[in-house]
């Protein structure tokens, strides 16, 4: 497997391979002390996603089962079963679909490329930093792999308070890297003072009028008024990376490879599918993963969403698959279930899904899903993830991880949304590790418990619904 | 005698029987008149026979009540008020719904039923005011001895609204007078008085300069130095020029109050009823109750989608008795959690249905049809909408002449489709990515342009200079760039960045370069900002911005200079001109071009690229033949719409396609010529219409389910909607065998009583499509040898009875005559126009839109006409400041 993990380190000590031309951004080699007060932790959230889910039987058979790849980050984590998002469903759409835009926002969607609500980074992040993130940080960073592009709540995962999308989708890892760590190139010479001042001026003549929309005597709406206030958040960032930078760094790391694998369009031919092999699938998956960790351990991101989807797609996954050195599973989707074209697909393992079976090709692309969620916590609980209070980045952050169903037959709301897994980090001490714990509680609880353990006033849901804290989840 | 009459009779005993005969004679007694209400923005009716206030009673956005500065000045009698000496009536805060609603629409009604005093008071005294002083103003209606006299300020006319219009000598009299002032948007403005026209004059100018900050004031000046004395009846003013007819209407309508108010009061309570109904009574019966007591449905005999039906319940008899919620068996069942099924309604909704009834359920709608409630309330939030990457470019291409559409579709991010479309506002977000582009974008654009001959268009001056010629030079290129008038603050704004380049020594070609650069960045140029702001009703759009909803509803781009001028002139709020500027646009290229963006994001043909069929299954499918299904589809809704200029309708069953040679061979109709070539399809019986091209076949798969086509056609042609599979079904898909073909497949779903209730609704509606493969190929036998048929029975959403065909063509025809499949495409150009999903509250509109285009012919121009005259276009929702 060709893993190409990007250490923090070689990003700040880079032994001089060949540049691409993406310099690092000047703030960014000490942005570590000056976007944080010295001793202070960042206050940070992400959700990651996962396609499909865990059914719900398979859950309770702990780390022994498919969770098995969580085991050696279990002290950090705290494992929920049995949390209901049945609130989320939304009459005349698929419960996949609820359950994906319910995943962190605890609401049905609204329209198909918008969430009933925000996210719950979304709202972490308006209340710790209600004037914006520090100078030159990229506000949200929404990453992810998916395949099948129908349905926009099923990849993005970071919903604004007007249940927008927060950020554009990074769906290739050059497309995230670029977001994270590019600059802007600008025509010409960089070196023209005199050029720079008057690109300066039109920049700041921009600016200046987008202000006017955000302002008070501005005559938009408020939807239209954030939408404004978005784009100027855009061009200052933009502003920075294009004309607060010094020289290029000559140790600037390498451009990630190229993706091989497919991605927007030609990733859905008509639904039907596409075939791909593991290490395909994992080296970019991993690849994403490694480029998020390290933009996180660069303090570049705070907030943002990172998903994981394949398997609850279209997909026809081929190629053994090995767990610590031995051999757990081999896919081939279409020759197991002897189909082609969508049928051949993994999601129909989790159609077919029968408790009282083995069911062992969705425990399989379960486990191996797994997998790759433990390969990118682990990436923010390694020694570059260490941290002023002597914890690392997955002990001090906020990290939600769930999906979308707790079973995978859409042909019964209830059992589809019920049980749907969900695992959380410490957040510096403010939750309780180290468990498995049957909630037994609404998502829209659980993730209220949690923006009041982040000292968040702001709630998730109707604004009349009384909240009912889950308060074993707190430390 | 009627009450109006004895109500007048009574007004006039106090006076001479002389003045009675005058006042009889002078006032038709139509007792059941309406007073015209449409666009009424306040309305007084001196009814409250004590008190210092006058209520606002138009109903409209936030009631401007007037106070009585000196109440010991007045005296209050059965519906009117006698000013007896001097004082001032007035608005506490500026007129501000009036103000802006005036000022948007170009155009006034005042109207007074008064009495005057004395034909001595001048000044002119002022009746109806809104002003500050004597020689500011916005509009004043005054009586100048034996004349009266109005002044509007415009841009044409003084602060001090001078010159006015004047009423011929003698027409005030003592007597009980209807006086009507109406301008419209041309400038021509008119005086009646006891609903004949006295004078007419042209007052030129716009309105854009009215202050903001004046207040309504009556029987003074703010002053209080022009005291008028009389009796107040009725004072109204609307935000448009009234009609000789309406201004008749008005005047038979009289003076009175009482009726007026209690006709006003009931309309508003039949208002409210309905509009509860519509937007809280519908949806939940639509989402809750349809799904089992639909027509099709019927449960218990009980169909709760048709107002007849409902209201006649069902095999346990009615269900709803109007006015009683405790003897209604529908809230006995909802109360006590039995109905529906699925789960209790909560006690919000509960209290909705209750409160329903027992105010006497009012149905205000025939049929109650699931797909208006689709998007709920929230998905028409008002939100800015940023130019698609189309628009971007026609916009590029029509302001400054340059193409840069290579390099904004390869650089830019796409934009995402989100309920079908790809222009849906609320998901144009913006990225840093765009800010980049946008900024390259830029100076791309203004190196491809010869910068002196585009500056030369605005200023004859080739001087840098930092003063008043630059700011004009700013104004008028900018008003042509950012599509209207720049204020102060952009000419400022603007102006800045060539200070910049002169001190930095350069020169004028430069400076235009970097304001161009700039401006092509802007927000005004990026997204299409609107005054969004108000009383949250919704208010008439303003001149440009009206323009520039016609040009991209139309063009996909900006205003034309032709539109500019009509806007400038004021033109676009009369409905004469406004259609010849739409029938002008529509014979532009630009509007074909749109159509055609259209029919691609309908039925998605994009996707038409990533087509990737199974090459096992269908070795001689060849890539190209996807275009060519593409191309098809676009050359067919060219000949429809554009060159036969049929129904959009017939798009489902015209008898003509266009085809390579490869695409006829694929579709086996023998080949001719090379390239795209036209076929007459009037001996092909299987292929006619848009549901038999492969552009629309290819939705089911490399299988051809069925159920993908017919959710499908449900979906996108009908608007239908279906509930999820019911428990304990297995959803995977069926594959055919020897013996079975996907037709039985179906069949045997839809003999299945678990999937009958949803899959009747539309698996038949493919079942005229299974002689097409999952390549749009036809043949008589599946792979398996089974015969294929072609034959079923459709039943359109909200229908209680299927209608059988007999083959495909028989479909075909079924789907163009029919009503819901014409309303569909209304909703569908509707939506694509407006970009934004259509909710509840628009369904009246587009109910009107689709009548006022079917009787003109229900072409696509037509349709385009109906939807840009409408409310949907002429009126933005605001939101309250």
């Amino acid at each position: 497997m060709k893993i190409h993990k990007i250490p923090r380190r070689m990003m700040l000590k880079s032994l001089g391979t060949a540049t691409v031309g993406l310099p690092l951004l000047e703030e960014m080699l000490v942005s570590r002390v000056s976007a944080a007060p010295a001793q202070a932790v960042p206050v940070r959230a992400f959700n990651v996603f996962f396609g499909l889910g865990i059914p719900a039987p398979l859950q309770t058979e702990g780390f022994d089962g498919v969770l098995e790849p969580l085991k050696p980050l279990g002290d950090k984590l705290l494992i929920m079963r049995n949390v209901d998002q049945v609130r989320c469903d939304e009459k005349g759409i698929n419960a996949h679909y609820d359950g994906a835009t319910g995943a962190f926002t605890a609401e049905p969607p609204d329209g198909e490329a918008k969430s009933g609500g925000p996210s719950i980074d979304q709202v972490v992040r308006k209340a710790h930093y209600p004037k914006g993130l520090p100078k030159g940080m990229v506000s949200t960073l929404v990453g992810g792999t998916f395949f099948r592009r129908s349905r926009v709540g099923r990849y993005v995962h970071s919903y604004n308070q007007d249940g927008t999308v927060a950020a554009t989708m990074q769906e290739k890892p050059r497309a995230l890297f670029d977001r994270v760590f590019g600059s802007i190139s600008m025509s010409g010479d960089n070196t023209d003072v005199r050029r720079k001042r008057l690109k300066l001026s039109v920049l700041d003549s921009v600016v200046d009028d987008y202000k006017f929309y955000t302002g008070a005597n501005s005559p938009l709406g408020s939807a239209s008024k954030a939408r404004v206030a978005d784009h100027l958040d855009r061009i200052r960032e933009f502003e920075q990376r294009a004309f607060a930078l010094k020289q290029k760094d000559p140790n600037a790391p390498n451009l990630p490879p190229r993706s091989k694998i497919l991605h927007g369009g030609p990733a859905d031919p008509g639904g039907m599918g596409v075939d791909i092999t593991l290490e395909e699938l994992t080296t970019e998956w991993r690849l994403m993963a490694d480029l998020y960790a390290l933009a996180i351990q660069m303090d570049r991101v705070r907030f943002g969403s990172l998903t994981f989807l394949a398997a609850g797609e279209r997909i026809r996954l081929k190629g053994d698959y090995k767990y610590n050195g031995k051999k757990l599973w081999q896919f081939d989707d279409a020759g197991q279930q002897k189909a082609s074209g969508d049928r051949g697909c993994s999601h129909e393992w989790w159609h077919k899904f029968d408790e009282k079976k083995k069911n062992e090709a969705l425990r399989a692309h379960a486990h191996m899903k797994m997998r790759e969620v433990a390969y990118f916590l682990q990436r923010l609980n390694d020694s570059d993830s260490k941290e002023v209070n002597g914890k690392t980045i997955l002990e001090n952050s906020l990290i939600t991880i769930s999906t979308e169903s707790g079973d995978g037959r859409h042909n019964n709301v209830k059992r589809e949304l019920s049980g749907v897994f969900h695992a959380i980090t410490g957040a510096n001490g403010r939750f309780k590790t180290g468990q498995i714990m049957d909630v037994g509680a609404e998502g829209i609880d659980v993730y209220n418990t949690m923006l009041k353990g982040m000292e968040v006033k702001d709630q998730l849901g109707p604004a009349k619904r009384k909240t009912n804290a889950v308060d074993s989840i707190r430390a | 005698m009627t009450r109006k009459s004895s109500r007048i009779f009574e007004i006039n005993k106090c006076h001479s029987w002389v003045l009675l005969i005058l006042v009889f004679s002078i006032v038709p007694l139509h007792a059941a008149t309406p007073r015209v209400a449409r666009d009424l923005q306040v309305w007084y009716i001196f009814d409250a026979e004590k008190g210092d206030t006058i209520q606002d009673r138009s109903g409209v956005g936030k009631p401007l009540d007037l106070k009585i500065e000196k109440p010991s000045a007045v005296q209050w009698k059965k519906d009117l008020l006698v000013v007896r000496s001097s004082t001032k009536i007035r608005s506490s805060t500026p007129a501000t719904k009036l103000i802006n609603a005036v000022k948007r629409s170009g155009s006034i009604t005042v109207e007074a039923w008064v009495k005057p005093a004395n034909v001595g008071q001048k000044g002119p005294a002022r009746i109806v005011s809104i002003s500050s002083n004597s020689s500011q103003r916005n509009v004043t209606l005054g009586q100048d001895g034996k004349k009266y006299e109005v002044r509007l300020r415009t841009t044409g006319t003084s602060t001090n609204g001078i010159p006015a219009i004047i009423s011929p000598n003698n027409a005030a009299k003592t007597a009980l007078t209807h006086i009507v002032y109406t301008r419209d948007v041309s400038g021509t403005a008119r005086f009646f008085v006891n609903g004949k026209q006295q004078s007419s004059k042209k007052v030129t100018g716009k309105l854009s300069n009215w202050s903001k900050d004046f207040r309504l004031l009556l029987a003074n000046e703010m002053t209080g130095d022009r005291p008028w004395l009389g009796e107040y009846h009725l004072v109204a003013v609307y935000s448009r020029a009234l009609t000789v007819k309406e201004i008749a209407q008005n005047f038979r309508a009289g003076a009175t109050s009482k009726l007026s108010k209690e006709e006003s009061k009931e309309s508003l309570a039949a208002s409210r009823a309905r509009h509860v109904f519509e937007t809280q009574v519908a949806p939940l019966i639509a989402q809750n109750c349809l799904d089992c007591h639909d027509s099709a449905s019927k449960k218990g005999r009980l169909d709760l989608s048709r107002k007849v039906t409902a209201l006649a319940g069902g095999e346990s008899g009615k269900v709803i008795v109007p006015g009683k919620a405790s003897e209604s068996l529908l809230w006995d069942q909802i109360e006590s959690g039995d109905m529906p099924p699925k789960g209790a309604l909560t006690n919000q909704q509960k209290k909705i249905l209750k409160e329903w009834i027992d105010n006497g359920a009012v149905w205000s709608i025939d049929v109650i049809d699931p797909a208006v409630y689709e998007h709920d309330s929230r998905a028409s939030d008002v939100w800015v909408q940023r130019l698609t990457i189309s628009e971007y470019i026609e916009t590029v291409r029509s302001s400054v002449g340059v193409d840069i559409s290579k390099e904004a579709r390869e650089l830019l991010p796409p934009d995402l489709r989100a309920d079908g479309f790809s222009n849906t506002a609320y998901n144009l977000n913006v990225d840093l990515k765009h800010v980049e582009i946008y900024a390259r974008l830029a100076e791309i654009i203004v190196d491809r342009m010869d910068v002196l001959k585009f500056a030369s268009r605005f200023s004859k001056s080739k001087k840098l200079s930092t003063d008043a010629t630059m700011r004009q030079f700013v104004a008028s290129m900018g008003k042509w760039l950012l599509r209207g008038p720049l204020d102060e603050r952009e000419v400022t704004i603007y102006s800045g960045i060539a200070t910049t380049v002169a001190s930095t020594g350069g020169d004028y070609k430069e400076a235009v370069r970097y304001l161009i650069e700039a401006m092509l960045q802007s927000p005004r140029f990026i997204y299409r900002i609107e005054n969004q702001r108000g009383d949250g009703t919704a208010w008439p759009v303003g001149d440009f911005e009206l323009a520039s909803r016609m040009s991209y509803i139309i063009w996909g781009g900006p205003p034309d200079q032709e539109l500019n001028r009509a806007a400038e002139a004021g033109e676009l709020h009369d409905e004469k001109a406004l259609e010849k500027q739409l029938r002008r646009m529509l014979q532009d290229p630009r509007a074909v071009e749109r159509s055609l963006l259209f029919i691609s994001e309908w039925l998605n043909l994009d996707r038409m690229h990533n087509l990737s069929p199974d090459r096992k299954r269908f070795p001689k499918w060849d890539d190209a033949l996807a275009d060519d299904m593409r191309e098809e589809t676009r050359a067919f809704f060219k000949e429809v719409v554009w060159q036969q200029k049929r129904p959009l309708a017939d798009l489902l069953n015209a008898q003509v396609t266009y085809a390579t040679p490869r695409l006829a061979v694929h579709y086996g109709i023998k080949p001719k010529g090379s390239g795209l070539q036209r076929y007459d399809l009037s001996a092909v019986p299987a292929r006619g219409g848009l549901l038999t091209q492969g552009s629309v076949l290819t939705v089911g798969g490399d299988d051809a389910s069925m159920v993908t086509r017919g959710l499908f056609v449900l979906h996108g042609i009908l608007r239908g909607a279906v509930k999820d599979p019911p428990p304990g079904l297995d959803t995977t898909p069926v594959p055919s065998k020897p013996g079975l073909s996907q037709r039985h497949i179906a069949e045997q779903r839809i003999a299945n009583t678990a999937c009958a209730g949803c899959h009747v609704k539309f698996e038949p509606l493919a079942f005229g499509l299974e002689k097409f493969d999952g390549l749009g190929a036809f043949h008589n036998k599946d792979e398996h040898g089974n015969q294929l048929r072609d034959d079923g029975e459709i039943l359109f959403p909200g229908a209680a009875k299927a209608i059988p065909y007999k083959t495909s063509s028989e479909l075909m025809n079924l789907l163009a005559g029919s009503s819901r499949v014409q309303k569909s495409i209304t909703w569908k150009v509707t939506q694509f126009a407006l970009g934004r999903p259509l909710v509840a509250a628009d369904a009246r509109v587009i109910d009107q839109i689709h009548e006022a285009a079917r009787k003109n012919g229900g072409t696509y121009s037509d349709l385009v006409i109906a939807i840009v005259k409408s409310d949907l276009v002429h009126k933005t929702r605001t939101e309250a400041k």
